[in-house]
């Protein structure tokens, strides 16, 4: 709001300063400097902001630019007539109190050619208006358009794990009391991290970590002997901000599609490392890619590939192959400048 | 009662235990940790009461019901499935929802047939997305089309694809009459018997269908009746 306001007062100096002192070069090519000269324009200057700041804020206040075009048109006219008008009287004014008589410089014709010369450059000063506010208002949409897209592509928590991790937390009550405490301590700081609600679009590397880390240690409760996990982050990449769940995606993919149709179980090997301004981080786990990883798979991995396009364009991407021996693994390459 | 419990998570089954340690009633005979194990498991054990969850490596629940000849009474665990469960509209003795709350074990429990009464035998029937548990005897009708069979029951018509013979050689022939090349009725089923303008029999079944019997199917037709 600061830097917006900041950029209509310099849009409203700069705009009547330039349109003064252009008048005021013929002035003084016509007659000379003089503090007369100098006082007139300055003042005129100072009026002028004034006037159409307040036409600015009847505009706000009316809403008028929320109107179809045919209804503010001639609001906007009327308005600069009445602000043309009134600077045309004022410099009248301020002409015959500087030189002490109406008679001087201020001929019929020469006033009515200020008039309508005024109407004109105020109604210009509207239209401006009207079309900076349109255009900042229409960016606006783009970016609250392109925030819903965001959101909606981010990924929540899958109710199946919490359910089925509640319930494994239930049976190790019995079974282990420190354990099950322990599982309290991980799911709440997942949940945490789900509900906060202002989230930001890209956390940095080692904080999604934290979080798919106390993921798969659930997990692996479940799981048991069935997962073996691996998570290797070189220095440097923990910095770099990523988008938020992404890293959870891929983990989730790779344990439903991946790992838990595997009888025996299998490993799971995350990977982040930094090459030639790129974060490259793999998630690897044991199987096959198959033709069902079309559907579900196909939803998680199409919405982190929807958020990558919006957040970084071209410069990030995500693929899955399967590799050789058995194993599927998924990449994504992120810039490290955003 | 010979109960199985399938899950694939053995802290799952772990807690389903200690639940059903109040009930004296229930003898767990066994527990399998895929739908493989559990297809295995109740062929040896002949279970009468199954608790299963759906998702699992492998063979999921409905797979495993798909492959039974037999169906014993069914009881899904599930985290999440729910609406998964109300949309294939399996109508299972019950469902409970994962962490199961005592009380509501009880409840499904007391839906559960003891063993002393005779078995009333279902199947698990899939076509395309729709699943349904039925209990043979409310199946009215089996119709061969082609090398799939429509089974009439409630309002519902699925296809199968299995043939109808294959299907003849499994039904109690007491309780299923073969009408003819294209019909097997449930006897239970039919509410009148008229002669058709050929000399056969037609069968009116409660719900308003009416088979034709074929010509050598109509004499054995009477004779059943008869008896």
């Amino acid at each position: 709001m600061i830097s917006r306001n900041t950029d209509y007062w310099l849009c409203e100096i700069l705009g009547w300063g330039a349109y003064t002192a252009f008048t005021l070069t013929f002035a003084v090519a016509q007659a000379g400097w003089s503090a007369g000269v100098v006082a007139r324009y300055g003042l005129f200057w100072l009026y002028s902001i004034a006037l159409t700041h307040g036409l600015r804020r009847i505009i706000r206040q009316r809403k008028w630019l929320e109107l179809p075009p045919l209804r503010w048109l001639p609001r906007l006219l009327g308005g600069a007539a009445v602000v043309g008008t009134i600077q045309a009287l004022l410099v009248v004014a301020v002409d015959a109190a500087l030189s002490g008589s109406l008679a001087n410089a201020t001929a019929l014709q020469f006033v009515l050619l200020l008039w309508l010369t005024f109407i004109g450059v105020t109604f210009l000063w509207c239209v401006l208006y009207a079309a900076i506010r349109r255009y900042r208002a229409s960016l606006e949409m783009q970016l609250s358009l392109r925030e819903a897209e965001l959101r909606a592509l981010e990924a929540q928590l899958d109710p199946h794990f919490l359910f089925n991790c509640l319930n494994s937390i239930r049976g190790m009550i019995a079974e282990n009391p420190a354990e099950a405490q322990n599982m309290v301590t991980r799911l709440a700081n997942i949940l945490r991290y789900n509900l906060q609600r202002d989230r930001q679009h890209t956390m940095p590397l080692a904080r999604e970590v934290e979080v798919v880390s106390d993921y798969l240690a659930l997990e692996s409760a479940r799981f048991e002997e069935r997962l073996r996990v691996k998570i290797e982050i070189e220095p440097g990449a923990e910095e770099v901000p990523v988008p938020t769940m992404l890293l959870q995606t891929l983990v989730e993919n790779s344990l439903k599609h991946g790992i838990q149709p595997l009888p025996g179980g299998g490993e799971l090997l995350v990977r982040a490392r930094i090459r030639q301004q790129l974060l490259v981080i793999e998630v690897e786990n044991s199987g096959h890619l198959h033709g069902s990883q079309s559907d579900g798979a196909g939803v998680g991995l199409l919405n982190a590939r929807q958020r990558l396009r919006l957040l970084y364009g071209e410069r990030a991407g995500l693929c899955l192959a399967g590799g050789e021996n058995g194993r599927v693994k998924a990449s994504v390459e992120i810039p490290v400048i955003p | 009662m010979k109960a199985l419990i399938v899950d694939d998570e053995r802290l799952a089954r772990q807690e389903l235990r200690r639940l059903l340690a109040a009930h004296a009633e229930i003898d767990i005979v066994g527990e399998a940790r895929s739908g493989e194990e559990a297809l295995e498991r109740i062929q040896q054990e002949s279970p009468d009461l199954v608790f299963l969850d759906i998702q699992m490596p492998g063979l999921s629940g409905f797979d495993l019901l798909e492959r039974l000849e037999d169906l014993p009474q069914i009881i899904f665990t599930t985290a999440y499935d729910e609406y998964a469960l109300k949309a294939f509209e399996v109508n299972a003795l019950d469902y409970l929802l994962k962490p199961v709350a005592p009380e509501r074990l009880d409840a499904a429990l007391r839906k559960v047939r003891p063993p002393a009464q005779p078995r009333m035998e279902q199947v698990f029937v899939r076509d395309g997305e729709r699943c349904w548990i039925v209990r043979l005897q409310d199946i009215f009708l089996l119709e061969s089309d082609g090398n799939y069979t429509r089974l009439y029951f409630g309002k519902q018509r699925p296809l199968i694809p299995r043939s109808l013979t294959a299907l003849e050689q499994r039904l109690d022939p007491t309780a299923f009459f073969r009408a003819g090349r294209k019909h097997i009725v449930n006897l239970q089923w039919i509410e009148k018997v008229e002669e058709g303008v050929a000399g056969n029999l037609v069968a009116t079944l409660r719900g308003g269908q009416t088979v034709e019997m074929s010509r050598r199917q109509s004499a054995r037709l009477r004779e059943v009746l008869e008896l």
